[in-house]
């Protein structure tokens, strides 16, 4: 009998499928490394232009805010856009492709949890943001404007916004019918918001008007908390944001989590 | 003796609600060489998809070797290998890739996912084909990397989806020579085909589909008793072998 055509034993019960787990973190990471001008190199590329734009080239004419060069003050914002589009990016495209070519069914047929399969992906978003944020500070480290006075609430904001845009890039990516719905919530919703939320000026500098807009936000406490944990500047409270931040996290995990176990999207 | 596989009474009912099985039964005893057979449309996928769950259940059962597959999924699934209608892969990957990452997906470990992916290569030829994307090789290459696939966790119950559709008559030939091994080895086969020839050859046992339910099943001797396979099986589908041949000409 050759050991090609033995059948499997009847498997003792799996209570985490570590195997499974690292293989779909291994797995998009191989993705990943195909496409790396698109994954890695854009988003240093235009983190770069945005440093130099603003850290050299406007940054000098204009006056410091609350004590530091506008390149310090410029650089969490222009760090969490790219996070955020990296987290977003690589959730959505990591969903949707798998369905678009239907090889998402070779994970449907395996011994995987729903819990693993989020995880993974996940995982792989974690890897990418860090990835992109790691380039990004070494681009900043060159031009002299890096700073980071508090490592664990960097380390907290940048892992909490990743799995936030992480999750929100899921649903986007299992609701999605095309490629144009999957740009939709970047187009309408990510990118005004995080160009209003103090990416580029404090909340002060906005027209009376617009200033409540940037308390409700959620993007004006993400950059405003990895701001605190650069260079120690604050316009909110920072509580206020950990909580709000956590509690998106919760809202969206619970609800990526349904939406796995019914299979929407994913299973016929 | 528990069966390899007992469906009971299901259904599935899309969103749209097109019923595509309804009420379904079947059983397939452990070490049986099963055919499934049916038109298109009759709900040979379906009844696929949702045993291995790429489809959800709206009622019944489905257990696999007594494991509920629903419930116990996880379970179910480690004993189930599928080679699908579709070509269903990342069309970048190689072939070594595509079937490490389901191997990694069940668990194997790399040593013994090494070891068994060096032996599906060579067993389906594969060997000179490693490096290259799934999407550069040809239609009967891209057949043998799903059915290598299929096998990497050795499955108990194999469940072959048209495994010969768009195959030459050399791989075709071959197939049958391993389909036959694995089944004298202990492996159960459900396969559905559109070629009764190869029902005929391999399967014991035949069930036939249509719109949804079972219209006969039956040891295959049975089948063949009369007119014959084809004869039986456009019986049982309501397509009369005369209206066929009226419609022809």
């Amino acid at each position: 009998m050759s050991s090609l055509s033995v059948p499997a034993k009847v498997p003792v019960k799996m209570i985490i499928n570590w195997i499974g787990l690292w293989t779909i973190i291994r797995r998009e990471i191989q993705r990943l490394l195909r496409v790396p001008i698109q994954a890695f190199l854009a988003p240093w590329i235009s983190a770069l232009m945005f440093i130099f734009i603003f850290g050299y080239v406007v940054g000098p004419r204009i006056a410091s805010i609350g004590g530091h060069k506008y390149l310090e003050f410029v650089l969490p914002g222009i760090l969490m856009m790219n996070i955020v589009n990296a987290a977003f990016l690589q959730a959505t495209s990591q969903v949707y492709f798998q369905r678009f070519m239907k090889y998402v069914e070779e994970a449907l047929v395996a011994p995987l949890s729903y819990a693993e399969m989020i995880i993974g992906t996940l995982a792989a978003v974690v890897f990418r943001a860090l990835s992109t944020a790691f380039g990004i500070l070494v681009i900043a480290a060159v031009f002299g404007g890096l700073r980071v006075v508090s490592i664990p609430e960097f380390v907290f904001w940048v892992l909490i916004v990743s799995l936030i845009f992480g999750l929100l890039g899921m649903a986007v990516g299992l609701w999605a019918k095309n490629f144009e719905q999957l740009t939709v919530l970047n187009i309408f919703f990510i990118t005004p918001l995080s160009f209003v939320g103090g990416v580029f000026n404090t909340v002060s500098m906005l027209p009376p008007w617009l200033k409540w807009l940037a308390w409700g936000n959620p993007f004006f406490y993400f950059i405003n908390g990895l701001r605190h944990s650069m260079i120690g500047f604050n316009e909110a409270p920072e509580p206020l944001g950990m909580v709000l931040s956590l509690t998106f996290l919760v809202i969206l995990s619970v609800a990526v989590w349904r939406l796995f176990a019914i299979g929407y999207g994913l299973r016929e | 003796m528990t069966p390899a596989l007992r469906v009971t009474d299901l259904r599935k009912i899309y969103r749209s609600g097109t019923v595509a099985v309804d009420g379904l039964s079947l059983t397939v005893e452990e070490g049986d060489f099963f055919g499934f057979l049916g038109p298109n449309g009759a709900g040979k996928s379906t009844t696929i998809h949702c045993i291995t769950g790429i489809a959800t259940i709206t009622s019944g059962s489905i257990e696999i070797f007594g494991v509920d597959a629903v419930k116990d999924y996880r379970e179910a699934r480690r004993l189930v290998g599928l080679s699908p209608q579709e070509f269903n892969v990342d069309v970048f990957a190689t072939p070594v890739q595509i079937v490490d990452w389901v191997g990694g997906y069940f668990g194997i470990r790399k040593p013994e996912r090494k070891r068994r992916i060096a032996e599906l290569m060579e067993r389906f030829e594969l060997t000179d084909h490693l490096k290259k994307p799934f999407r550069a090789l040809s239609g009967g290459l891209k057949r043998r990397v799903i059915l290598a696939r299929a096998l990497i966790n050795k499955p108990k119950l194999l469940i072959l989806d048209e495994p010969t559709a768009g195959v030459d008559v050399e791989l075709r030939l071959d197939l049958w020579r391993y389909l036959a091994e694995l089944n004298r080895d202990g492996t159960t086969i459900l396969l559905t085909t559109h070629y009764l020839e190869e029902v005929e050859r391999l399967c014991r046992n035949i069930a036939i589909v249509n719109k949804g339910k079972i219209v006969r099943q039956g040891p295959k001797e049975s089948f063949l008793a009369g007119d014959g396979l084809e004869a039986a099986y456009l019986g049982a589908t309501g397509a009369k072998p005369d209206h066929v041949a009226a419609g022809a000409a």
